[in-house]
């Protein structure tokens, strides 16, 4: 493996660990199927077929792999939840939407190594038994969803699609379907009913897990193009030796984006958990630019919650308890989660002393406003509200309540929804409001609060009538 | 320090706020008067507007010049064919999305008339067709200029300078963005029709903030200094 050499410029960090992106960026790599071939490409799918597909999934299971996506719900689990007396077909949906403001490892995949992800999907399709399998790609990766269409008539050419491939008797269909610029076919259950034709609004859970009634009612396992990627490695390694990666309950590598305020930005593929923001901020990403100072990061993708980089924080319960300051954190997903943020998508988001927080939280109520599929009423008006009172507090016209009302707001979200853009959409405000009450306060005045003559009168109604 | 976090309950009722709207409503409220439609600015005029044009917006732009009207050529009804069998014979509905992607790709935008076409063409009623095209901020419902700028807003570009990138964009190319709406009419097209702008929600390449799409072009690093580069680039 050390004869790989990247483009001049885009070498992997030495304390990065590559194996999704081992062929990202590489010298003398292209997408086509012969260059995937010479590099001992398909052989782990080979091997898999040959695999009782139940072994396949023992070996996922094995390696404690989490979805990328976001949830981090291990991946093998997922796939035993299809029900074991099912008649229906089972569908196999590649999430490839990536829209999760900050996250951009899904776009490497898909446009520099396309046939990964196939591999990926063949082997996964096999331990499912899925024999119709669909790619989601977000409408925004137009060259990506010829590239991924060219790999798969290529791979259907080489007998790795198909009818019967490679000989085992094993069929399996892969289509590429493009979305149409909507953050909420993210969404697994928004996703299928995308898929379905229809407007993507999310599923009720329970009943609908798409696991049991998923595409066309039927079950269907949808997982995060980086996941089915990983399904490669695993089978390569085996699940015993993969789950070596990382750290317990953590294993493997995942990719983080680290994009904003930092010298260098970009994606590094490390070992879970082995790695602290420090590490990241300071060693991979060359620290703040100059003369400024790191004020806060955004861990896991715009809807995580946003950490001070001054605070410290206690990890673990009774004796393991340790205290550890934001920059001993490592990045994995038990410790984000006790920190009060989480792993999410791995988008990292970094902000300095310039930025003005209420603008950062005015840039992303806008974005939730925009994308919440109005299907249910706490997120509909909610994050519409959210985002008029912020726009106030960031252009000086709101009054210091309008934090509370704004935190209210929130906080009423947050559970009562149908899906978890509820959670997403008021935890960054959440979060926000929590760690920089202070800074948001100071931007508002008591001389903004504006009173109608009607106000006036109300007011003094209330104060006297009884 | 522990991140415990303190859930504010929700503001009890007050029932005296309720009694005093009981007592001093109805409040007077202006409600502007609906705009009849004016059948100038639609391109498919019949004595009635359908029900799709009263649906969806499809003003004339100077960027119509750009794209041919809508007309079901056997090319098209073979490439809907091949996209329609990519799914369950029963479920031809799911291809939806495609063939409409497929028409936007060659005329521009989604016209009723290509409505009325895909529905046709799945079987289904035309307002399971507007509904999709209503939903989904991919599908433009007017003509977009011949080359059409998305400019990623989201954070991590407009860290980057996006919003100057945009403001720059508009100045070269004479859009006026003052009647642009991110739900209702996102896109801006210049009086000659040749260039278009609207705001997208990120476009997954944060770390090479900021980033635009012109057409199905992908460029990063666009920042306002080399928008006219950019521009120069699609003058053809
Ligand atoms: C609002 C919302 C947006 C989401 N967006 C994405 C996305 O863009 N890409 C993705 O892979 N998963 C996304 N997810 C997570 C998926 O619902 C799902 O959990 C994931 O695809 C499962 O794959 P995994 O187990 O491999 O992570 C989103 C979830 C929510 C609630
Ligand atoms: S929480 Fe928001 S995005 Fe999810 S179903 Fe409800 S309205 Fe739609
Ligand atoms: S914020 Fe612009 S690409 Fe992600």
């Amino acid at each position: 493996m050390s004869d790989i050499k990247y483009l001049p410029g885009k070498e992997p960090h030495e304390k990065e660990c590559r194996l999704i992106f081992k062929n990202v960026d590489r010298q003398g790599w292209d997408t086509s199927i012969e260059t995937y071939l010479n590099d001992g490409g398909y052989e782990v799918l080979k091997k898999s077929l040959g695999m009782d597909p139940k072994a396949v999934t023992e070996d996922v299971k094995g390696s404690g792999l989490r979805g990328r996506g976001g949830a981090g719900f291990p991946t093998g689990i997922k796939w035993g939840f299809i029900p074991p007396k099912n008649t229906k077909p089972v569908y196999l949906i590649c999430n490839c939407d990536e829209s999760e403001p900050g996250t951009f490892k899904d776009r490497y995949i898909v446009h520099q190594d396309p046939h990964q992800l196939i591999e990926g999907m063949v082997i996964s399709a096999y331990a499912v038994g899925a024999h119709t399998a669909y790619i989601y790609i977000r409408e925004e990766f137009p060259e990506a969803a010829i590239t991924l269409e060219r790999a798969i008539a290529e791979a259907r050419a080489k007998g790795f699609l198909g009818q019967n491939i490679q000989g085992s008797g094993f069929d399996l269909e892969i289509y590429v379907h493009r979305g149409a610029a909507a953050y909420i076919c993210g969404e697994e259950t928004g996703l299928i009913e995308s898929l379905e034709g229809k407007r993507p609004y999310p599923r009720i859970k329970p009943p609908y897990f798409p696991a049991a009634m998923g595409l066309y009612m039927a079950p269907t396992i949808v997982n995060n193009a980086e996941s089915l990627c990983h399904v490669v490695h695993i089978l390569r390694m085996g699940g015993e030796e993969y789950v070596k990666l990382g750290t317990p309950r953590n294993s493997g590598t995942r990719i983080l984006c680290v994009s904003g305020d930092v010298k260098k930005t970009g994606y590094f593929e490390v070992e879970v958990g082995k790695i602290t923001f420090r590490e990241l901020l300071y060693d991979m990403c060359g620290g703040p630019k100059d003369g400024r100072e790191f004020k806060a990061v955004i861990p896991g993708g715009s809807s995580s919650k946003i950490l001070r980089c001054n605070e410290s924080f206690t990890i673990g319960r009774g004796d393991d308890a340790k205290d550890l300051s934001f920059w001993d954190l490592p990045l994995d997903f038990d410790t984000l989660a006790a920190a009060g943020s989480m792993a999410g998508s791995g988008g990292v988001i970094v902000m300095d002393d310039t930025r003005r927080m209420s603008w950062v939280l005015n840039n992303i109520t806008h974005f939730y406003a925009h994308e919440s599929c109005g299907q249910c009423t706490p997120c509909r008006e909610g994050s519409t509200w959210m985002k008029k009172v912020s726009d106030r507090i960031e252009n000086g016209q709101a009054v210091p309540d309008d934090v509370k009302t704004l935190e209210e707001i929130a906080y009423q979200i947050d559970g009562k929804t149908v899906c978890a853009f509820g959670e997403a959409s008021a935890w960054p405000v959440e979060g926000m409001i929590d760690k920089f009450r202070d800074e948001l306060v100071g931007e508002t005045s008591e001389d903004n609060d504006f009173k109608t003559a009607e106000r006036i009168a109300q007011e003094e109604f209330l104060s006297t009538a009884q | 320090m522990s991140s415990k976090i303190e859930v504010p309950s929700p503001r009890a009722i007050n029932r005296k706020r309720l009694e005093y709207i009981r007592l001093y409503s109805p409040v007077k409220v202006d409600v502007p008067k609906a705009r009849p439609i004016d059948r100038s600015l639609l391109k498919y005029g019949g004595s009635e507007p359908s029900v799709l044009e009263k649906n969806i917006h499809s003003p004339v732009t100077p960027g119509a010049i750009n794209f041919p009207p809508f007309k079901v050529t056997p090319e098209l009804e073979q490439k809907a064919d091949q996209r329609i069998d990519h799914y369950p014979a029963d479920q031809r509905r799911s291809a939806v999305l495609p063939l409409l992607h497929e028409v936007q790709h060659h005329f521009g935008f989604i016209s009723p008339e290509s409505i009325d076409w895909v529905a046709g063409k799945l079987d289904i009623a035309p307002i399971k067709v507007v509904e999709v095209v209503t939903f989904y901020p991919g599908f433009r419902q007017k003509a977009p200029g011949k080359y059409h700028f998305r400019v990623c807003r989201t954070l991590s570009c407009a860290m980057g300078g996006s919003y100057e990138l945009m403001a720059k964009l508009c100045e070269i190319t004479g859009i006026d963005r003052s009647g642009a709406d991110s739900h209702k009419d996102p896109i801006s097209v210049s009086p000659c029709g040749n260039y278009s702008v609207e705001y997208a929600e990120c476009l997954a390449s944060c770390g090479t903030a900021p980033v635009c799409l012109v057409n199905d072009d992908f460029h990063e690093d666009v920042t306002a200094d080399k928008a006219k580069d950019l521009i120069t680039q699609y003058n053809g």
